[in-house]
């Protein structure tokens, strides 16, 4: 075979091959947020089960976890127990939960039947769950107690998932990383 | 006119003139206080009519709805993507323009969500991949077919 051909077809092929193989083990479904590292986007939302609203202000001063879900999906179904138990274990964290795309009967409904040990708050506009950039449910954002996003995770939590982000949601500010 | 009724026409003049203060008094919706956060205040003129709906349309187009594949937020049928077309259509109307309403999704989804990546660092590959490829097929073809009729 031709030496210049066999080199221009290398010269061509190889860097393809090199991409390939750097980005087969990434999925690609996630997208890494650009709020990691930035102040979580200011909200006002109605809290569902009473007449008050809540807001960003208010989870100021203690690391915070806010998650994203709705009634509709399965995977929220799944971790709603993991959230459960990691308000109850950890009172140093605030927990919110924003329903998203969803009806406040069906939301009073899924908390009746499987717990609340948090406030849940209904964005019925979209407006919040665009500001943080949602993509579907669950998603969920762990802020410092400056409020400062540290991570957002896309999947749904497990409990050593929850552990690890909500020790890195607690450390000092110098020890925050990015996230999914 | 007697004391009263000239009171009552003070009250009403009062009144009348307190609407305008009252209505610019009137707290920003959510969308354009977050858009004014992300990207400052309006730069363009606010719109409303056809010229609303037709901005509203330019600017949807080229943004990437998030929970499809590869589908505008104009074209769309998701709810997320109708989410955000009222929500560009707000902003349009509040005289947000086209580069400001872009740059304020970008900052909460990321480049992910322009689906014309702009110009810029490794983007440009995007762009001129396509033709700096034609080029080299172009000069690989005339190479071959030169050599072909030398060998001939």
């Amino acid at each position: 075979m031709n030496r210049k051909v066999l080199l221009l077809g290398l010269l061509l092929v190889l860097p393809l091959v090199a991409v390939l193989f750097l980005m087969l083990g990434r999925d690609p479904h996630i997208v890494k947020s650009p709020l990691v590292g930035r102040a979580a986007p200011a909200f006002k939302l109605p809290a569902v089960g009473t007449d008050d609203a809540l807001g960003l202000q208010d989870l100021r001063g203690r690391p915070a976890v806010i998650n994203f879900w709705a009634t509709w999906c399965g995977p929220c179904i799944q971790e709603h127990p993991v959230l459960l138990r990691g308000a109850a274990a950890r009172k140093d964290v605030r927990f919110v939960g924003i329903v998203y795309d969803d009806k406040r009967d069906a939301v009073e409904e899924f908390l009746r039947a499987r717990g609340m040990a948090y406030p849940t708050l209904l964005d019925e506009s979209g407006a919040t769950a665009i500001a943080y950039g949602i993509q579907g449910v669950p998603e969920t954002f762990f802020l410092n107690a400056e409020g400062t996003i540290v991570a957002k995770y896309g999947l749904p939590l497990d409990e050593e998932t929850l552990d690890h982000y909500l020790k890195l949601a607690s450390s000092p500010p110098a020890a925050a990383g990015s996230g999914r | 006119m007697s004391a009263l009724t000239r009171r009552a026409w003070l009250a009403a003049l009062l009144a009348a003139g307190a609407l305008p203060a009252a209505a610019q008094a009137e707290p920003p919706q959510p969308e354009t206080a977050a858009a004014a956060a992300s990207v400052g205040p309006p730069r363009g003129t606010p719109l409303s009519g056809p010229a609303l709906d037709a901005r509203t349309k330019e600017v949807a187009a080229l943004l990437r709805c998030p929970v499809c594949q590869g589908l505008s937020v104009q074209d769309s049928p998701s709810s997320m993507a109708q989410k955000m077309r009222v929500q560009v259509r707000e902003l349009v109307a509040a005289g947000y323009d086209r580069e400001q309403i872009l740059k304020h999704f970008e900052a909460s989804y990321g480049e992910f969500v322009l689906l014309r990546p702009a110009m810029r660092g490794v983007n440009w590959l995007v762009w001129l991949a396509p033709a700096l490829g034609l080029v080299a097929g172009g000069v690989v073809v005339t190479w071959a077919l030169r050599r072909g009729r030398g060998a001939a």
